[in-house]
């Protein structure tokens, strides 16, 4: 098991100012790249970068989730849905509310808000439903609480579909308005990263772990197992949300459809390939994942190898993906990272760069 | 129409929905018992053997030649899937065991897509599954009988097979200590096999008269079917075959009751119901109906 | 495998999707119709895969005809058009994906497509937004307009004119007592339940049972054994669905021995209506835009019949065939009338057309009328085939 929180005086420690460095340096490239997309990428590449974004926030979220307490939950595309729907019925403004969504209880039918009180509203919402259904379904083990959680996504959809004056039921959600920007997208993709890596440390986090690796030994020592799952799954709920909310404020139209199986296993397999338990992992996951989505996609409409002229296969990319994901499980269960992080506080530390080389631990 | 009638007709819905599901469930259920695998490509068998018959009844073949060869596909289809993605991830945790039976799903949903199209076609069911009878004020379609009828019969041969012959002896013994059989000596690979094969095929007739009640065929006809099939599984009591069986039928007469009781307005809340019902199973009594007891608590 | 391992793999991925990507390639589902440089693009956003595609794909084919008639011709003032078609799938988010691909990377300066509500919905605010005007194809919603904005427009009439006229003529020639099933899963079903029920308790017609169900439901039984248990059937069964749906729910209500009239409206124009409930489609009636008939048909249709044929090789599956092609000629003269490429210039003329010879009826509109009137075709379904029952306009017409 990695023990990077208990590392010893083996290895270099950084100095203060290669801490601050360290963690500084990605965010300063983020920024810059950010900046450099938006003024001179195309439309194309700028879209990318945002969903980039989104999924980054999803999967380590979910990873908060699963990584840290080994616990499979399937359903975590629901808590997205809420946060999607509560935040867009909450912005949508009060003529549209007219038209799209006669049917809404008064006082909501004359409410609108503003973007940062919505998303949060959303979260809080995926937070509570999180809670709730945390109590029994976490008590669960094994592939029973994965079952349970997709049960869970499953009612998530049904009760969209029928809560037909609050959400239009299957039809089209649209007037959504466009807040969504990249700087909000990174703005929560940072505060996730960092409440994920926060968590770790705190000594929920040390429960958690503990208990992924041995629940009956973590209990012995008196490790209030479900207490730290219902933490994990209350804060990754409400990030989820927050997702979902920025998702929905960036898509502008969406249904019930888009918050089940296919987006599921989508964060499933970013996840997956940068492994669990990881932080860094699911970030290079996401980012591998999205990007090559991106190029096969782009080659689904046919391209030519010399003088071989490929025909479009449309659907070939997902292909393409679950066998990368079959792939993944076969032969490298615990993902690229391993379970490891990097640490980024020791970016300015020579050891780091040579340790990368080397099949050492950091 | 009086209430028995009435009654009566909505019995053989239930009991004609509750066989596909059974025929769903039980290769579900089999599979689970010896690998603790949750086969979520299981639909997708459906699907092949639906485009099997499909394909050679355009082409010109009997139905009943079309229908053996159908099964015989979603055989070597589910033996194909066993092979080639979970015999490398045997003896994974189970929860990734699931994951790839997902990603098994999309590939061969995708595949389809790509070969036949993803637009709907129509399923040219032979007249024995298209007529109906009439009993007075009651009608029946020819396939619902049908369907119940070869639910039945299968059902006795599986009893045969699994309390009589050797293979079906060692199934049973693999699904219930999996390690023990395999020191007594029993062929894992094989008996593994012949689960998916069997499995398959049940899946393969479900996905035939699915076909001929419908009238359509997709790539994604499979999708919902599966998870129905998952819940009566779990329902009746996962890993064992009578639970399968118990739990597609109470699926089925569960769903045509909600159908039938709840107000026009709400019909869609029956599949909230049923799900709901699924996680209280597995809070209350998680192995089921039938199920045996084993499961694990923090 | 080394930390590096992960980092290298990282970087090539990086690396493909940079050189992949130094001109925005269309990404699934792009296909250029026409030629390059200098052309005017028209975005066409069509589901050609997904639970509408039936109605989407014709559709697509009748603009693809319309396109190259008008490129043959010499496009617009001498510049030839193109029409960037790309697929939304049936789900709204797609939808709204592949709008916003064809505005900021295709720059369209039009955009057609769509014959159904929830993806017009999906796309039309996009279009709203972007200045860019927005002629449907297919979607019948009478309320799209309002919900949308003044750069949104129908081809086709809406589901106030057709529910209505669904209403007179059943009420007429079957009887006051009706059943109503209808889909809750679409803005379209949804919307022309309501309308006929509007207008049918207005004629005085009484609905004796009303059911739903869920888009892709199918099993049917529970629904049917509802009705059957009724003391005294209704006069007409009227079914609002989907073109998926459609076949399997005559052929259920059928089979178990409900012989009387199904009536409906546009959803019902599928080839997938007779080819799979079969016999079990005879005796029933449905409202669409026109009836694709090379025998009956006005000298308009005969023509569009006789193009389509020798384009793909088939005749035109149904009035959405049509449409499509209509709405592309429509756009096409309203930029040439426009005399530029600015979004409100074009949809001004738009509104400002009057008397267009569409093959599935004139088009007229105006600044205060995005819905065209237009008449309204009811076929009757006879030994598999389609067969004209009447043309009517409606005497009155619910409020959108």
């Amino acid at each position: 098991m990695d023990d990077s929180l208990s590392r010893s005086a083996s290895i270099t420690q950084p100095a203060p100012w290669q801490r601050y460095a360290g963690v500084a340096t990605p965010l300063l490239l983020l920024l810059l790249v950010t900046f450099y997309l938006q003024w001179a990428g195309s439309a194309y590449i700028q879209r990318v970068w945002i969903i980039l974004g989104l999924d980054i926030i999803l999967v380590t979220s979910l990873n908060l989730f699963n990584g840290f307490t080994g616990v499979f939950s399937l359903g975590h595309v629901g808590f997205m849905a809420i946060g999607a729907y509560v935040s867009a019925i909450l912005t949508l403004p009060l003529e549209k509310k007219a038209t799209n969504l006669p049917d809404l209880p008064a006082w909501l039918a004359h409410t609108q808000l503003g973007f940062l009180p919505a998303i949060l509203i959303g979260g809080l919402a995926a937070t509570l439903v999180a809670l709730v259904i945390g109590r029994p379904v976490l008590r669960l083990s094994g592939h029973y609480v994965a079952v349970a959680t997709l049960a869970f996504l499953v009612i998530v959809r049904v009760i969209l579909i029928n809560a037909t004056p609050y959400t239009r039921g299957s039809r089209t959600f649209s007037g959504t308005p466009a807040y969504t920007t990249v700087w909000w997208v990174y703005a929560w993709a940072v505060v996730t990263v960092y409440v994920a890596w926060r968590v770790l440390r705190s000594p929920y986090g040390r429960a958690m772990l503990a208990q992924r690796e041995d629940r009956a030994a973590a209990r012995s020592i008196g490790v209030r197992v479900l207490r730290s799952r219902m933490w994990a799954f209350g804060i990754s709920a409400f990030l989820t949300g927050v997702a979902g909310a920025l998702w929905g404020h960036y898509i502008l139209s969406f249904s019930p459809n888009a918050f089940y199986f296919a987006e599921t296993f989508s964060i499933i397999t970013m996840l997956v390939v940068g492994g669990m338990g990881s932080i860094s992992g699911s970030v290079i996951g996401t980012i591998l994942v999205v990007l090559l989505s991106e190029v096969l996609r782009n080659l689904e409409g046919g391209f030519s190898l010399g003088v071989v002229q490929i025909p479009s296969l449309y659907g070939m990319s997902q292909i393409l993906m679950a066998i990368l994901f079959i792939i993944i499980l076969i032969f490298r269960r615990e993902g690229l990272m391993g379970g490891h992080e990097i640490d980024l506080t020791r970016l300015y530390v020579p050891d780091f760069w040579q340790s990368l080389f080397r099949r050492k631990e950091v | 129409m009086s209430f028995f009638e009435y009654g009566t007709q909505q019995l053989i819905n239930a009991l004609s929905i509750g066989s596909l599901y059974a025929l769903m469930a039980i290769g579900l259920a089999m599979v689970f018992s010896i690998l603790r695998l949750i086969n979520f490509a299981h639909g997708d068998l459906m699907m092949v053997a639906s485009y099997t018959a499909l394909f050679l009844l355009i082409g010109g073949s009997p139905f009943l030649g079309a229908a053996i060869a159908a099964v015989v596909i979603a055989a070597i289809a589910g033996l194909a899937m066993e092979r080639v993605a979970y015999r490398p991830i045997r003896g994974a945790p189970d929860v990734a065991m699931l994951l790839t039976s997902f990603a098994v799903t999309i590939i061969l949903e995708n595949a389809a897509v790509l070969t036949v199209g993803a637009r709907s076609r129509a399923f040219p069911a032979p007249p024995f599954l298209s007529t109906v009878f009439t009993l007075g004020n009651l009608t029946v379609s020819s396939v619902n009988v049908v369907a119940i009828i070869t639910t039945a019969i299968l059902l006795v041969l599986l009893t045969l097979f699994v309390r009589r012959t050797d293979t079906g002896i060692s199934m049973r013994a693999a699904a219930e200590d999996l390690v023990a059989a395999q020191l007594m000596g029993i062929n894992i690979n094989r008996v593994i096999a012949y689960a998916f094969a069997i499995g398959s095929g049940l899946a393969g007739v479900a996905g035939l008269l699915c076909a001929a009640k419908v009238g359509k065929v997709d790539p994604f006809m499979g999708f919902s079917p599966v998870l129905k099939a998952f819940i009566a599984a779990v329902i009746g009591g996962f890993g064992t075959i009578p639970g399968a069986v118990v739990g597609g039928y109470v699926l089925g007469f569960l769903e045509i009751f909600l159908q039938a009781t709840l107000p026009g307005q709400s019909s869609a809340y029956r599949d909230a119901f049923v799900f709901g019902i699924l996680i209280l199973v597995l809070l209350i009594r998680p192995n089921g109906i039938l199920g045996v007891q084993e499961r694990e608590e923090i | 495998m080394k930390r590096i391992g992960s980092l290298l793999s990282l970087a090539l991925v990086i690396a493909l999707f940079i050189s992949g990507c130094t001109t925005p390639a269309p990404t699934g589902g792009g296909e250029a119709a026409s030629a390059p440089a200098e052309t005017i693009k028209v975005g066409g956003a069509f589901n050609l895969t997904g639970e509408l595609s039936s109605l989407d794909v014709p559709a697509a084919n009748g603009a693809k005809l319309a396109l190259s008639e008008i490129n043959a011709a010499g496009g617009i003032d001498g510049k030839q058009v193109e029409l960037i078609i790309r697929d939304g799938k049936t789900d709204p988010a797609t939808v709204a994906n592949i709008t916003t691909q064809l505005i900021d990377s295709d720059k369209v300066v039009a955009m057609i497509g769509f014959t159904d509500s929830d993806s017009a919905l999906a796309s039309g605010p996009l279009c709203q937004e972007a200045g860019i005007p927005f002629i449907t194809a297919g979607a019948t919603s009478p309320k799209l307009p309002s919900q949308v904005g003044d750069m949104m427009f129908l081809a086709p009439f809406g589901d106030n004119v057709q529910a209505a006229v669904g209403a007179e003529f059943a009420y007429d020639r079957f009887g006051p007592k009706a059943y109503l099933l209808w889909d809750k899963g679409t803005e379209y079903t949804t919307l022309l339940a309501d309308y006929f029920k509007t207008r049918f308790a207005e004629l005085g017609g009484e609905i004796v049972l009303e059911d739903t169900y869920q888009s892709g439901d199918k099993d049917f039984s529970a629904q049917i054994a509802k009705v059957k248990a009724l003391g005294e059937q209704p006069d007409f069964y009227y079914i609002s669905a989907v073109p998926d749906d459609i076949g399997t729910t005559v052929k259920q209500f059928r089979e178990a021995g409900i012989t009387g009239p199904i009536v409906g409206g546009d959803g019902y124009d599928t080839p997938l209506l007779v080819e799979v409930a079969g016999d079990a489609a005879n005796n029933v009636f449905f409202t669409t835009h026109a009836l694709m008939d090379p025998d009956n048909g006005s000298d308009a249709v005969k023509k569009f019949i006789a193009d389509y044929n020798a384009e793909y090789g088939h005749d035109p599956e149904n009035a959405f065939a049509a449409l499509g092609y209509d709405t592309m000629k429509l756009i096409v003269d309203a930029i040439q009338r426009a005399g530029s490429t600015d979004g409100a210039a074009i949809a001004k003329a738009i509104e400002e057309t009057q008397g267009f010879p569409g093959v599935a009826g004139e088009l007229n509109y105006s600044a205060s009328e995005h819905v065209p009137r237009k008449g309204v075709t009811m076929i009757e379904v006879k030994d598999g085939k389609f067969t004209l029952a009447a043309e009517m306009v409606p005497e009155k017409v619910p409020a959108p």
